[in-house]
C-alpha cells in the first residue's frame, strides 16, 4: 500500500516572514493542477493517496525558511519559493529536488533531518509535535496522543500525578528553575478552594521566542499540560496570559480552547469525568515585568503589574488571594510526556539536577540560527559550533548571551561548560527561558550591557529605590562609557549600584537586572578599559566623537 | 503564641507573622525607613530597612524587615558593615533624585555620612519627591483615589489622571500629610485649602472655630459613614473633648 | 477615531462589569480607535467600577498602549537583542529617512506611526518589524523601501478606486 504523502509547511511567524503563506497557495494551486492532469508524480495518479499540503507549526531551522518537509519521505527543503512548487509536486514519489535542500558543511545536499547537522544531535521532547501537525486542526492532534496523558492523569490520584511529575526532577522553564512537582505539592496541600492555574506566556525576553513556537505550534499539548496541573492541584480555572504582540499564538490558543471544549475534553466535564476546567485567555500588555508571578496576578486582577512586597508564595496565596500553580509555557508542555512515559523516563535525559532537554532560541551571529531542543548539560560549544555551525563571515566568536535581560554574556573561556540551571547560574549568567544570543567580534560588550540596562530601566515597574534608581544611574554611566566620557572611577560607582540592586531589589527582575553589567565587567573588563583610556571601541560599535 | 527571634543579639518576642522592623522597634533597636507608615504599612518601596537574617535552617539572606515575617529561631542583623554599606547606596541614589527632599533623608544622608553627591545624576534639581508610595496609597485607603503612580520604570511618577487637576479630589490632604519629604504643596490661606492645582473652601469648626476640613471632604464622609453618631460639624479635636465630656 | 455612545456601550458591555477585564477592555478600545482616547478611559473606568487614577495608571503603565492618535499603519521596529545586534537602528533611521518623521511620530499623511517593541519573536530573521500584523525580516534599506512604497502604492489605489 502506498502511504499517503504530506507535505508540511512551516507557516511559523518567522517562515510567515519569508513567505511560507505564499508557498502554501502556490503548493495547493500546482497540486490541483497536477491531479487535473494526472500528473502529479508516481503516487498521486491514485486519487485516495493525494497528497495533503499542511501548514504546521515551527520547524526549527528559521534563517532558511520557509521551510517544507514531505513525509513519510523525510525530505525537507529551505527557502522554498512559490516558483518551486511545481518542481517539488513533481518529484514526489522520485528524486528529491537537488536545489532546495540543505548543503551541510562539507557541501553535500542532504535530504533527513538526521543527516542536517542542525537537527542530527537534537533531541524532541517538549517540540516533538511542533511542526508536525496543524495547530488549528484538533483532530491531528489526536492522531498524535494529545490528550492521551490527561485520560491517564483522570485515572491516577493527585498525589500519584505529583509524584511523577517530581519524580522527573522537571525544573520551571520560566527562568529561575523551581521545581514543578514541588510547586504543585504545596499548592495541592492548601484546602481553600478555588484554586488556579496560570500559564505564563508572556515572553517578554528580547531574543526569545521558544513559547510562541510552542502555543503556535502544539496548543492541544500546552492545554494538556494545564489540564493535568488542574486535576493534580484542584484548581478549576486557568488563566494563559499571553503577550499581545503574539497575535497568531492569541488566535492559536483561543482557537484550541474552543476545540477542546466542543470535544468535551475541556469544560464542566474534563473528559467525561467530574472534574471541570474552565480556561481563559488573558492578553498582555506590553510588559517585562509581567513575567514575575506576583506581578502577572496583579496583571490579571486588572491592575498594573508591580511585584508584590509580601514575602509570601502565590502557590499559598496568588490570583485573588488564592493558592495558584504558575509555570511557564516549556514546563507545562513536558508534562504529558512525563504522565505518559514516567517521571524516572524523563530524568533519565539531563544531567544530575537539571533533568529533561531545554528549548532554545539560537540566534544572532551565528551560521545556522533558530529554535532548537538539547538535553540539559549539553555545552555551549555544542549548540554554537556543532548545531549553529558556528560564526559567518570566518569571524571571531565574543560571547554568548543567556537568560535574557537578567541572564549575562560568557567569554569563549566557557564554552564547554555543560548548559544546566545551576552552571550558568555559578558563572553569573542564567537559563533565563531560553534566549541564546551569539556575538562576535564586532559586537560591543559595554554597549551590550547598555542595551539591557535601557531595556530593563524602560521596562521595570519603577517601584522600588534599588532597581529604579539604580538602573538610571547605570544607564546613564554606560552611555557616558560608549561616547567616551567615562572615567574610570565611574566603574567603582557601577559595582556598588549593582551589589545593591541585586540584594535589596524588590523582585527577582530587580535582583538581576544588573547581570548584563556584572558579567561584562567581569568577563569583558579590557573592553570597558578601551572605552575609558583609550576613547576607543575595539569592536567598532561606539561612536566616541574622537577618531579611533 | 508567640515566636522567639534574636534580632542583633537581643532575644524578641513576636507575634508569628509580626513584621521585623515593628518587633526591632518594640525592643527599642531603631531601623531607618522612609516609605514606612504605621497606618500604611507594607510598601517596602525604598528599601532602607534592609536586614541580614539568617533562618533557623541556616539559610542567610539580605531582606527587607517592614515586610518580613518573624519566624522561630531568625537572627536578624539589622546593621552590619554590609547592610550600611547598602543603605548608603539607596540613600545616595535617592539624594541624588530629590535633592531638595525635606525631614529624615537628608537626617539619615548625615547619619550615613551620604555628603557631596555626585549632581550628574540629578534629573530635576528642584525634586523632592522619593517615590515612596505613601500618598497614592493613603489616597486609595483614606480618600478618595484621586491620585496614582503613572507611567513605569525610570519615568514613575505621582500624578492625576491626565496630568490634569484631579475631579476626585475631596481635598483631605491626606497625602501631603504622609509624605515624608515635604513633595506635596498643600496650602491652607484665607478660608481655601490649594492642593493639586484644586481650590476648596474650608470649613470652620462649629465649637473652636478653626478651620478644620474642606466641604468636599465632609460630603464624602456623609456619604460614607450614613449610620454615624459623628457630629461633622465639629473638628476633631473638639469631637474628641465633647464624648470625653458625655463619658463623664 | 472617537467610537459613537451605542458602539462604545457594546464594547464595554461585551464584559462584567469589573475590573479584572480593565486590560482587555482597554485593548479592544485601542482596536477601534486606534489609541486610548481621554473619554474612553474616563467611560471604561466608570463601568468597570475602577477609580480613574488607577484605570489611567493602568493605561500609562502598559506600553500596549497609547494616549495619542496614531497612523493607520503601526510600524513596530523590532528591538530585540538578536535585531539590536544586527543593527535594528539602522533599521529605524531607515524608516524615519523614509517618511520624514522620529520614533513616536506619524507621518505627514497619518499613514504611517514608527514605533520599537521589544521584541517580535522572529530573532532567526533579524532584523525585523511588523506592520499591522504582517512581519518582514532579513531588512535592509531597498526592502524597507519596498514595503513602504507597497503600502503606499496600496493606499493610493484604495484611494482612486
Amino acid at each position: 500500500m502506498s502511504a499517503k504523502r504530506t507535505i508540511l509547511v512551516c507557516c511559523d511567524t518567522g517562515c510567515i516572514a519569508s513567505g511560507s503563506k505564499a508557498v502554501v497557495t502556490a503548493l495547493k494551486e500546482q497540486l490541483a493542477l497536477a491531479a487535473a492532469a494526472g500528473v502529479a508524480g508516481a503516487a498521486a495518479t491514485d486519487a485516495t493517496v493525494e497528497p495533503l499540503v499542511k501548514q504546521t507549526g515551527c520547524h526549527g531551522f528559521c534563517g532558511y525558511g520557509p521551510v517544507v518537509k514531505v513525509m513519510p519521505d523525510d525530505i525537507s527543503y529551505y527557502r522554498v519559493k512559490p516558483k518551486d512548487a511545481a518542481a517539488i509536486i513533481e518529484s514526489l514519489g522520485g528524486e528529491p529536488v537537488e536545489r532546495l535542500l540543505y548543503r551541510d558543511d562539507a557541501g553535500q545536499r542532504v535530504t533527513g533531518r538526521e543527516e542536517n547537522p542542525f537537527y542530527s544531535s537534537q533531541k524532541k521532547l517538549a517540540l516533538r509535535n511542533v511542526g508536525e501537525l496543524d495547530p488549528e486542526l484538533l483532530d491531528d492532534a489526536l492522531s498524535r496522543g494529545v490528550y492521551e496523558s490527561l485520560k491517564k492523569a483522570l485515572t491516577m490520584t493527585p498525589e500519584e500525578i505529583i509524584s511523577q511529575v517530581e519524580r522527573s526532577g522537571i525544573r520551571g522553564r520560566g527562568g529561575a528553575g523551581f521545581p514543578a512537582g514541588r510547586k504543585w505539592r504545596i499548592a495541592a496541600g492548601y484546602n481553600n478552594n478555588p484554586k488556579y492555574v496560570i500559564l505564563n506566556g508572556d515572553e517578554g525576553d528580547p531574543g526569545a521566542f521558544m513559547d510562541r513556537s510552542m502555543l503556535e505550534g502544539d496548543p492541544h499539548s500546552v492545554l494538556e499540560g494545564v489540564a493535568i496541573c488542574a486535576v493534580a492541584v484542584g484548581a478549576t480555572d486557568a488563566y494563559l496570559y499571553i503577550r499581545d504582540e503574539y497575535t497568531t499564538a492569541l488566535r492559536t490558543m483561543k482557537q484550541a480552547i474552543l476545540d477542546a471544549e466542543a470535544a468535551g475534553i475541556l469544560g464542566d466535564s474534563v473528559l467525561g469525568s467530574d472534574k471541570q476546567l474552565r480556561v481563559q485567555v488573558v492578553r498582555g500588555g506590553g510588559a517585562f515585568v509581567c513575567g514575575e508571578s506576583s506581578a502577572m496576578i496583579a496583571s490579571i486582577e486588572g491592575a498594573v503589574g508591580e511585584p508584590r512586597a509580601k514575602y509570601i508564595r502565590s502557590t499559598q496565596e496568588g490570583l485573588w488571594g488564592q493558592p495558584t500553580v504558575l509555570n511557564n509555557v516549556e514546563t507545562f508542555i513536558n508534562i504529558p510526556l512525563i504522565i505518559a512515559n514516567g517521571g524516572d523516563w524523563y530524568a533519565q535525559t539531563g544531567t544530575d539536577k537539571s533533568k529533561g532537554t531545554k528549548v532554545f532560541a539560537l540566534v544572532g551571529k551565528i551560521k545556522r540560527s533558530g529554535l532548537i531542543e538539547v538535553p540539559m548539560g549539553t555545552t555551549l560549544r555544542e549548540i554554537i559550533f556543532d548545531i549553529g555551525g558556528g560564526i559567518p563571515g570566518n569571524r571571531r566568536f565574543k560571547a554568548i548571551q543567556t537568560g535574557g535581560p537578567s541572564g549575562g554574556c560568557l567569554p569563549d573561556s566557557l564554552l564547554d561548560v555543560p548548559v544546566d540551571f545551576d552552571t550558568l547560574l555559578e558563572y553569573g549568567s542564567m537559563m533565563g527561558s531560553g534566549g541564546m544570543i551569539v556575538m562576535d567580534e564586532r559586537t560591543c560588550m559595554v554597549e551590550t550591557a547598555r542595551y539591557y540596562v535601557e531595556f530593563l530601566a524602560r521596562e521595570c515597574c519603577g517601584k522600588c529605590v534599588p532597581c529604579r534608581e539604580g538602573l538610571r544611574w547605570l544607564l546613564d554611566i554606560l552611555t557616558r562609557i560608549c561616547e567616551g566620557e567615562g572615567e574610570f572611577a565611574d566603574l567603582e560607582i557601577l559595582e556598588g549600584i549593582c551589589e545593591t540592586m541585586t540584594l535589596a531589589s524588590r523582585c527577582a527582575l530587580g535582583k538581576t537586572a544588573a547581570n548584563p553589567v556584572i558579567t561584562t565587567l567581569r568577563y569583558f573588563h579590557d573592553e570597558y578599559e578601551e572605552h575609558i583610556t583609550h576613547k576607543r571601541c575595539p569592536a567598532g560599535v561606539c561612536r566616541m566623537g574622537v577618531a579611533p | 503564641m508567640t515566636v522567639n527571634l534574636m534580632i542583633d543579639g537581643l532575644a524578641c518576642e513576636a507575634a508569628p507573622g509580626q513584621h521585623v522592623l515593628d518587633v526591632a522597634r518594640q525592643n527599642g533597636v531603631e531601623i531607618p525607613t522612609l516609605c514606612h507608615h504605621e497606618a500604611l504599612a507594607g510598601q517596602a518601596c525604598c528599601r532602607l530597612c534592609v536586614v541580614e537574617i539568617e533562618e533557623a535552617s541556616g539559610s542567610r539572606d539580605v531582606v527587607v524587615s517592614c515586610t518580613y515575617p518573624a519566624k522561630e529561631g531568625l537572627k536578624v542583623s539589622t546593621n552590619s558593615e554590609q547592610v550600611r554599606r547598602l543603605r548608603r547606596t539607596v540613600l545616595t541614589l535617592l539624594a541624588e533624585r530629590a535633592p531638595l527632599a525635606e525631614g529624615a533623608l537628608p537626617a539619615y544622608c548625615q547619619e550615613y555620612g551620604v555628603t557631596g553627591y555626585d549632581l550628574r545624576f540629578t534629573v530635576d534639581k528642584d525634586e523632592k519627591c522619593i517615590l515612596c508610595g505613601l500618598c497614592t496609597k493613603a489616597c486609595a485607603e483614606l480618600g478618595n483615589s484621586a491620585i496614582e503612580t503613572t507611567l513605569r520604570g525610570v519615568d514613575k511618577q505621582v500624578a492625576p489622571p491626565f496630568d490634569e487637576p484631579p475631579a476626585a479630589c475631596i481635598g483631605c490632604a491626606s497625602c501631603a500629610e504622609v509624605c515624608p519629604t515635604g513633595a506635596i504643596a498643600c496650602e491652607d490661606a484665607d478660608g481655601v485649602r490649594t492642593i493639586w492645582e484644586k481650590e476648596f473652601e474650608l470649613l470652620r469648626c462649629e465649637a473652636c472655630g478653626k478651620p478644620f476640613a474642606t466641604a468636599e471632604e465632609l460630603a464624602w464622609l456623609k456619604e460614607r459613614l450614613l449610620d454615624t453618631e459623628l457630629n461633622l460639624a465639629y473638628c476633631p479635636s473638639c469631637r474628641g473633648k465633647m464624648s470625653l465630656k458625655d463619658l463623664t | 477615531m472617537i467610537l459613537a455612545q451605542e458602539k462604545l456601550t457594546e464594547l464595554l458591555q461585551a464584559y462584567p462589569p469589573e475590573r479584572q477585564h480593565t486590560l482587555a477592555v482597554f485593548q479592544d478600545i485601542q482596536k477601534e480607535c486606534g489609541y486610548l482616547p481621554k473619554e474612553h478611559i474616563v467611560a471604561a473606568a466608570d463601568y468597570l467600577k475602577v477609580p480613574l487614577s488607577q484605570a489611567y495608571a493602568m493605561a500609562t503603565f502598559y506600553h500596549t498602549f497609547s494616549l495619542t492618535p496614531r497612523g493607520k499603519h503601526v510600524i513596530k521596529v523590532c528591538d530585540g537583542t538578536a535585531c539590536h545586534i544586527k543593527d535594528s537602528k539602522g533599521v529605524l533611521q531607515s524608516l524615519e529617512r523614509l517618511l520624514g518623521v522620529g520614533l513616536g511620530g506619524t507621518d505627514a499623511d497619518g499613514l504611517f506611526t514608527i514605533e520599537t517593541v521589544a521584541c517580535l519573536g522572529c530573532c532567526a530573521l533579524a532584523p525585523a518589524m511588523q506592520i499591522g500584523e504582517e512581519y518582514y525580516g532579513n531588512l535592509t534599506d531597498e526592502i524597507i523601501a519596498e514595503v513602504i512604497a507597497d503600502y503606499r502604492r496600496r493606499e493610493a489605489g484604495e484611494v482612486v478606486a
